[in-house]
């Protein structure tokens, strides 16, 4: 059996829904403003799917009585003598009785803790434990920039198990945190808190979304508008799309031209020729168009550069575009956070396409690139 | 409109660096960089110098300087191409040349001006270059000086090297492969020898920075190439005076054609003077002592592996490293400066290396050993190490 620290942090997450952008001293709030509790939840889908895999029967829980542990292990049909109670916390909760039950799990001899929450639980986590016991989170808060998260619960399940049979290594992960005061003020400061212990499988844990090398960034999205800049004056007949995010509008203020932040735009000779394209819009520019690029940026930590935020370009038209006319960029940074790339476009065998490159050129500066790993 | 001010941003730019504790507070030695300097006004247990051979002190090195200012002067009153080039430097360059088993070697006036001035030189438009992340920022700026195509490979990963390699062997001229010999803020050895071998597969050139391997590793300390035992696949291998060899210049070894193509085009080596004859004279001179003395690498690794016990035997996380550079591990960025600061106190001068170089919490101090060291010097520093270890509570 091993031994493996389970808490949930029952009010992560009643920010959201409710627009209050982090639950961090405002639960009361929160429940006031009509929130439903949603850990409990997460972590009912969570150990739900980890009961159906074979390794489930070979874990020995170690966690806290009633909403913070218990009852969902118990709700999900996990046998009594497989639960050990470590902490009984007091009816409303506070993220000290989180730090308290870690303490506890590590005392205990847990070998991995597993969490339920967001950053906030996250960071609550590491700081009992710190890197002396791997942490693995279910995604559950308002924000989860933190590497250590799975992308949903049943990944969370399958990271357990593929541990549990030995295939997963302990790595490193960024604990990041929003600012939740200067969040709801409209800043958006996310720090790195820490480096946690975590168990590493790229395609099943989500990475921090930034790293502590911010500094230069700017000068990187410089760096990279520079070298698109020149390889569209290479090719003035060529039509550039410009997908969505800051990376991207970077390269467009750079050659000159104004770009929507989410959108698609098109670029031609000097100027802006679409804007905020739909599929159809695209397809029509393409129809007279010999050659063309498409230049994406992945987005945030789950590495997709195809198929979120930027569904317009469908399968037909990157089949058009050419697989090999896609550009991707990234700053060091963001790559850094960015385990894999990875293409979700709908149409199986263009993903597969994709996937059978394993490896695609990131430009990360001025005619500077980086291999990255691609999976669909 | 308000009149400029020249050197405003000058000034608010410092101040942001203050403001981040970013900025660099210079320490000064009082005398020599030996095993215990006075530095500040004490006298500390020297831990953070890169005079690995403790050579900058040796006798016939000093002696050396001395004799050549009373037969060629104080300097050498041009650059090398016109009317700087003395006997001093061509036999330099033959002795750096026999030592590293090569052909034919040229001196530079520093480490960073070889990089920054021939690596432009080497790849240009249509050819591509392949440099390792965490390669020396002069050889971040030597590439950065190309036209060439850069791909960055993963640190020391020879199938991300292949896999990027393969990619561009159709789509580019020239390729060309650089990669530090020994990484200075882990002190772990780059794969010379696997790297060699995979690049003369596709017959690019492979240049090694080996500032931090020369006097260290190999045979005699005969550097990185050495001791993986590829000089003849190396085709630029280049080394630095200021570390081990206890002066200061840089040199690259090579072919006598890679000497006659840099001299004629590297325009850090065309355009400066030329170094003077003590300097190159202590060179010649520290040179004669790597091929006589060879107890000067010996004691280096006994003291290196001596410390390194220690500390791990006192609870220490000291890192991956595989040289003399030792880091101690230390989390988090507070602490590490902390623990820098209490070091001083006590007689001991290491640095903290902390965020943002590397994560806030990866913080650590690095050490570097050196031969000069006595073993009471060792002792002393190790206890400082365990007194303020368990005082800031890292070990227990």
């Amino acid at each position: 059996m091993r031994r493996v620290g389970f808490v949930v942090n029952p009010i992560a997450g009643m920010g959201g829904r409710v627009g209050l952008k982090g639950t961090d001293g405002r639960a009361s709030e929160a429940r006031a403003r009509g929130a439903e509790p949603v850990a409990p939840r997460r972590a009912g889908e969570m150990l739900e799917s980890l009961r159906r895999l074979r390794a489930a029967s070979e874990i020995h829980w170690i966690t806290c009585q009633g909403p913070m542990g218990s009852d969902s292990l118990a709700s999900s049909g996990f046998p009594p003598s497989t639960i050990e109670i470590a902490t009984s916390p007091p009816e409303v909760t506070s993220s000290e009785d989180t730090k308290v039950a870690c303490r506890e799990f590590e005392k205990r001899g847990s070998e991995l803790i597993v969490f339920c929450g967001g950053d906030g639980t996250c960071r609550d986590v590491f700081d009992a434990v710190g890197r002396r016991i791997p942490i693995l989170g279910v995604p559950a808060g308002v924000k989860m920039h933190s590497g250590v998260f799975g992308v949903h619960p049943a990944t969370v399940a399958a990271a357990l198990d593929a541990w549990l049979q030995g295939f997963l290594r302990i790595g490193d992960a960024e604990v990041l945190d929003v600012d939740e005061e200067a969040y709801r003020r409209g800043d958006w400061e996310v720090r790195l808190y820490g480096t946690a212990k975590t168990l590493v499988e790229p395609a099943l844990v989500q990475t921090g979304k930034m790293l502590f090398a911010e500094l230069s960034d700017e000068a990187m999205k410089d760096e990279i508008a520079e070298h698109v800049k020149e390889t569209a004056e290479k090719e003035p007949d060529s039509l550039l799309f410009l997908g969505p995010g800051s990376t991207v509008e970077h390269i467009a203020t750079r050659l000159g031209v104004g770009k929507t932040l989410l959108g698609v735009d098109a670029y031609r000779g000097g100027k802006i020729v679409g804007t905020d394209l739909d599929e159809v819009g695209i397809l029509k520019l393409l129809e007279e168009q010999k050659n063309s690029k498409l230049i994406v940026s992945p987005i945030g930590a789950q590495g997709f550069i195809l198929g979120r935020g930027n569904l317009q370009v469908s399968p037909s038209v990157i089949r058009r575009i050419g697989v090999s006319n896609v550009i991707v960029v990234a700053t060091p940074s963001k790559l850094n956070a960015t385990p894999v790339l990875r293409v979700d476009t709908g149409d199986a065998d263009l993903d597969r396409e994709f996937a059978k490159k394993e490896y695609l050129f990131v430009v990360i500066g001025y005619r500077t690139s980086k291999l990255h790993p691609i999976r669909s | 409109m308000e009149k400029r001010d020249p050197e405003g941003w000058m000034r608010t730019e410092y101040e942001n660096l203050v403001a981040q504790s970013l900025d660099w507070k210079l320490r000064t030695l009082q005398g020599p960089n030996a095993r215990r300097s006075i530095v500040d006004g004490k006298e500390v247990v020297m831990l953070c110098s890169n005079n690995y051979l403790n050579l900058s002190t040796h006798v016939k090195v000093k002696r050396a300087a001395r004799e050549a200012i009373r037969t060629h002067g104080a300097g050498s009153g041009s650059v090398r191409p016109i009317a700087g080039n003395m006997d001093l430097h061509e036999e330099l360059e033959r002795r750096i040349a026999r030592f590293k088993r090569r052909d034919a070697a040229l001196y530079f006036m520093s480490g960073f001006a070889g990089n920054a001035g021939l690596i432009p030189q080497l790849a240009g438009e249509g050819d591509a270059l392949f440099t390792d992340e965490l390669n020396h920022g002069s050889i971040i700026d030597g590439v950065r000086l190309t036209k060439a195509q850069r791909f960055i490979y993963k640190h020391n990963d020879v199938a991300d090297l292949e896999r990027a390699l393969t990619d561009a062997d159709s789509k580019f001229k020239k390729l060309l492969v650089i990669s530090d010999g020994v990484f200075s803020m882990d002190g772990d050895i780059a794969p010379v020898g696997d790297i060699a071998k995979l690049a003369e597969g596709f017959g690019a050139m492979v240049y090694i920075d080996d500032a931090h391997g020369e006097g260290v590793l190999g045979e005699g300390g005969r550097g990185v190439a050495s001791h993986f035992h590829v000089e003849d696949k190396i085709h630029v291998e280049l080394g630095t005076f200021s570390k081990a060899l206890g002066v200061v210049g840089g040199y690259v070894a090579g072919s006598n054609v890679l000497r006659n193509y840099a001299l004629n085009k590297s325009r850090t080596w065309l355009l400066s003077g030329s170094h003077p004859p003590a300097t190159t004279a202590a060179c010649i001179a520290a040179i004669d002592v790597l091929e006589t003395e060879p107890r000067h690498v010996k004691k280096l690794w006994r003291n290196t592996r001596y410390f390194k016990k220690q500390l791990v035997s006192m609870g220490f996380d000291i890192g991956h490293s595989a040289t003399p550079i030792t880091p101690v591990m230390l989390g988090d960025s507070a602490v590490a400066k902390r623990f820098s600061e209490r070091l001083f106190d006590e007689g001991v001068f290491a640095l903290p290396i902390v965020f943002p170089m590397v994560a806030k919490d990866r913080a650590r101090i690095r050490n570097i050993v050196t031969a000069g060291l006595r073993r009471k010097d060792l002792d002393d520093a190790l206890s400082a190490y365990e007194k303020i270890g368990k005082e800031l509570k890292v070990i227990p």
